[in-house]
């Protein structure tokens, strides 16, 4: 347990530092977040760290995967490591092992292919477990329909997972070029410019065999897990970015002086930032029991999904929160562009609603009293 | 009392647990409490920490040596058990194995130690003397002066909304010894016997109607120099690193009581038909805040975990303390103010509640409005803002303050 703690908070450093240097040069350039060269991420390991080691993986959990989001959340990064690790390296290891699907895995821990899991649409939890797309049987073979909007990291993706109900209606992957015919991806712009968001739409697209991979365990269960997982990484996101916020305000209401005197001197800024503070601990709790839950996968999927709402709602409200207040307490200088803090309102904004806005994951746990 | 920290062994101890509440927990105390008499609360109270020191769970958080020694695992297991049994809580004594062992394990005198720690597992009752009429917030302004002579202290002065005052054997006082030096250095910590000749206690009213706290009037009261804790002008430091640290102490407690029996008591409340036949729990808003409210609760347990976890591997933060005691007491606010709402003009009928029970008692409005003994004794919530902009946040002072 402390050997693993160790390592993540090895992790969590190298991180920082890695991320941080490459925020202060993006921000430089351009105050819409900061872009992360994925060979960066490629080369410090972090690409495999779910992926066995005789794949080239660290052979390491979602903890150490959730520590890279909370990181990428803090330095508000520009970076399909959401869509392309966290959610295809997830959905990969559900699979049913097969030389296909390990080399992908290796091409992706590798750099070499930047995919895009496409569970279902990015703003829901109402389609948790009902698959997006449908295999279809036609004299040709089988052919893929549906759709799924708002999906993370869909639209620069080099290569695309599916989930899709299978002729028998169980759910299966289905893994397919996105410039297919009868394929299409739409980039959806959001205010958020720190996310590429996409509409991915099938009519009638082409599906090889081969390509489609079953699960190894119940289906539907694996695609419930999955999207837990994608609302708990998204929470670790905005727990970054929280933190982030806090600091940056902390540290100008030190240093701006109104009234002969730093305005973090009055208790009207002091106590502002001390709620910042309270609801990032208890949101920091949640997320931390949440991810525990996601990377033991020892307890019952039932478990899993309370603790996966309760941070997702927590963590999210708090950082819309938090990131406004932040705005707030910088005063006229935070409504700048310039200043940045807008690209971590419009983060936590989207964040807020991504795989499952705060009501809707209430309303899950609600389900559970009647 | 120790259990391996293994899942099979807390799991052993949860039943052994949960069969010990069946067998113990008196049945019906819930209506015997309710409008008893200070007499049958004390008695009531004093039974109830027998039950519980025989069957070593009154003192978990307390040294293996003085008859405690639980994991904080085995802390949690035991706590949501006797709060999902909805036991009676132990409240005449929780000055005493809280902030009285924890002063005295932390700062007392192996004497002091032998003295008082048995004592209070035989029911001794400690109060805490710290307040004073012109010291609220502003503690380290008192005023209560103990003046040296030969072996002995001279105190006089008076202090204020003392809890359980009336029943206290002893009394964790605060006075000054030395009135030229800078408010916070002049300062030390004694134990008082409430029954020194000098000693007038009057009990206050509360908002609530009952009368928990009192003013402690102290008239040339002699005590012997051997009671004084902690060097002379240092009493002030040493409230200050005990009192903190035994917060996430209590909350844990506090924090699976409103988990089990407070949540399960709000969803109760919830399911109830109206006169209209629907039930809150249908409505959509409810449920949105019942499940908020499941969160926050969730979330307070995990953190005073870590709390006490933290404090036991001796990686407090400096703020720790002040930020579990606000997020508590808030949310406590919050969830009897709804159970309220919930309850309508009914639970206004209820004129007294349960004594002996939780702070979400069942008996919404009188929660709530007992839910400010939380948010302003031991440090306003406005005082804990500071404290965690000031010493967590390491924010600037506010350039008045002393």
């Amino acid at each position: 347990m402390s050997e693993q703690t160790e390592i993540r908070d090895e992790l969590r450093a190298v991180a920082r530092d890695l991320l941080g240097r490459s925020d202060r040069a993006g921000r430089a350039a351009a105050p819409g977040g900061s872009d992360v060269d994925w060979r960066v991420l490629a080369g410090a390991d972090w690409l495999g760290l779910e992926v066995a080691a005789e794949l080239g993986g660290a052979d390491a959990t979602f903890a150490e995967a959730a520590v890279i989001m909370e990181e990428l959340g803090r330095a508000v990064a520009r970076s399909p490591y959401l869509g392309a690790v966290v959610l295809s390296v997830g959905t990969l290891n559900e699979l049913q092992p097969s030389a296909l699907r390990d080399r992908l895995l290796s091409e992706i821990v590798a750099g070499a292919v930047i995919p895009a899991a496409v569970l279902g649409s990015g703003d829901g939890l109402a389609s948790a477990g009902q698959p997006p797309f449908r295999l279809e049987r036609t004299a040709a073979g089988a052919v893929l329909h549906g759709q799924a909007s708002f999906v993370p990291d869909a639209a620069s993706a080099g290569s695309l997972l599916l989930l899709a109900a299978g002729q028998d209606g169980n759910p299966v992957i289905v893994r397919t070029d996105p410039r297919v015919p009868g394929l299409k991806v739409t980039k959806q712009p959001v205010l958020d410019a720190t996310r590429s968001l996409g509409l991915v739409s099938a009519a009638g697209a082409e599906v090889s065999p081969d390509c489609v991979w079953q699960f190894a365990g119940d289906a539907r269960a694996a695609s419930r897990r999955l999207l837990d997982r994608a609302a708990v990484a998204v929470a670790c996101d905005s727990l970054g970015l929280s933190e982030a916020m806090l600091a940056a305000t902390v540290g100008y209401a030190r240093v701006r002086q109104q009234f002969g005197r730093p305005i973090g001197s009055f208790q009207a800024v002091k106590h502002a930032c001390a709620d910042m503070l309270v609801q990032i601990r208890i949101a920091r709790e949640l997320v931390t029991e949440a991810v525990r839950q996601v990377a033991d996968r020892a307890g019952a999927d039932a478990e899993v999904a309370v603790a996966a709402s309760m941070a997702k709602s927590s963590a999210c409200d708090a950082a819309v929160n938090i990131a406004g207040k932040a705005m707030q307490l910088h005063g006229g200088i935070g409504y700048t562009w310039e200043s940045g803090i807008h690209v971590y309102l419009k983060r936590a904004i989207l964040n807020r609603e991504l795989f499952g806005s705060p009501a809707a994951h209430r309303r899950r746990l609600a389900a559970r009293y009647a | 009392m120790t259990v391996a920290a293994t899942a099979a062994g807390l799991a052993e101890f949860r039943t052994a647990v949960h069969d010990w509440c069946r067998a113990h927990v008196p049945s019906g105390w819930r209506q015997a409490q309710t409008g008893a008499s200070d007499e049958e609360y004390v008695s009531f109270q004093r039974a109830w920490l027998a039950e519980l020191r025989a069957a070593g769970f009154a003192v978990p958080h307390w040294p293996a040596e003085w008859g405690g020694g639980m994991s904080v695992a085995e802390q949690v297991v035991l706590y949501s058990e006797l709060a999902a049994a909805d036991a009676p809580r132990l409240i005449l004594a929780f000055v005493s194995i809280h902030h009285a062992a924890s002063t005295l394990l932390a700062a007392g005198t192996p004497e002091q130690c032998q003295r008082h720690l048995p004592a209070i597992l035989d029911g001794e009752i400690w109060v805490q003397g710290f307040s004073e009429p012109e010291a609220g917030s502003d503690l380290a302004s008192l005023r209560t002066s103990a003046r040296r002579e030969g072996d002995a202290y001279i105190v006089n002065g008076q202090k204020l909304w003392a809890s359980g005052a009336q029943h206290a054997d002893w009394c964790l006082l605060l006075a000054r010894t030395d009135p030229a030096a800078p408010k916070r250095r002049g300062i030390s910590y004694f134990l008082l016997d409430m029954r020194t000749p000098g000693v007038d206690v009057r009990p206050i009213r509360q908002a609530t109607g009952e009368s928990h706290f009192g003013e402690i009037f102290l008239t040339d009261v002699v005590i012997p120099a051997s009671q004084l804790i902690g060097p002379e002008n240092a009493g002030w430091q040493v409230a200050q690193a005990t009192l903190g640290a035994e917060r996430g102490m209590t909350m844990l407690e506090l924090a699976e009581r409103l988990g089990n029996a407070g949540f399960r008591r709000l969803v109760a409340v919830c399911s109830r038909r109206g006169e209209d036949g629907a039930r809150p729990i249908d409505d959509g808003l409810v449920q949105d805040k019942l499940a908020g409210f499941e969160t926050d609760i969730a979330g307070l347990r995990l953190l005073c975990r870590t709390l006490v976890e933290d404090h036991e591997a001796g990686r407090s933060g400096p703020a720790d303390a002040s930020i579990v005691k606000l997020y508590y007491s808030e949310l406590l606010q919050r969830l009897t103010d709804f159970g309220m709402q919930i309850g309508g003009l009914r639970v206004q009928t209820e004129l007294c509640k349960p004594a002996s029970a939780g702070w979400e008692s069942g008996a919404w409005a009188l929660d709530f409005i007992g839910s400010w003994e939380w948010t302003i004794p031991g440090g306003t919530s406005e005082i804990q803002r500071t404290i965690i902009g000031e010493r967590g946040l390491e924010l600037p002072r506010e350039p008045a303050a002393g």
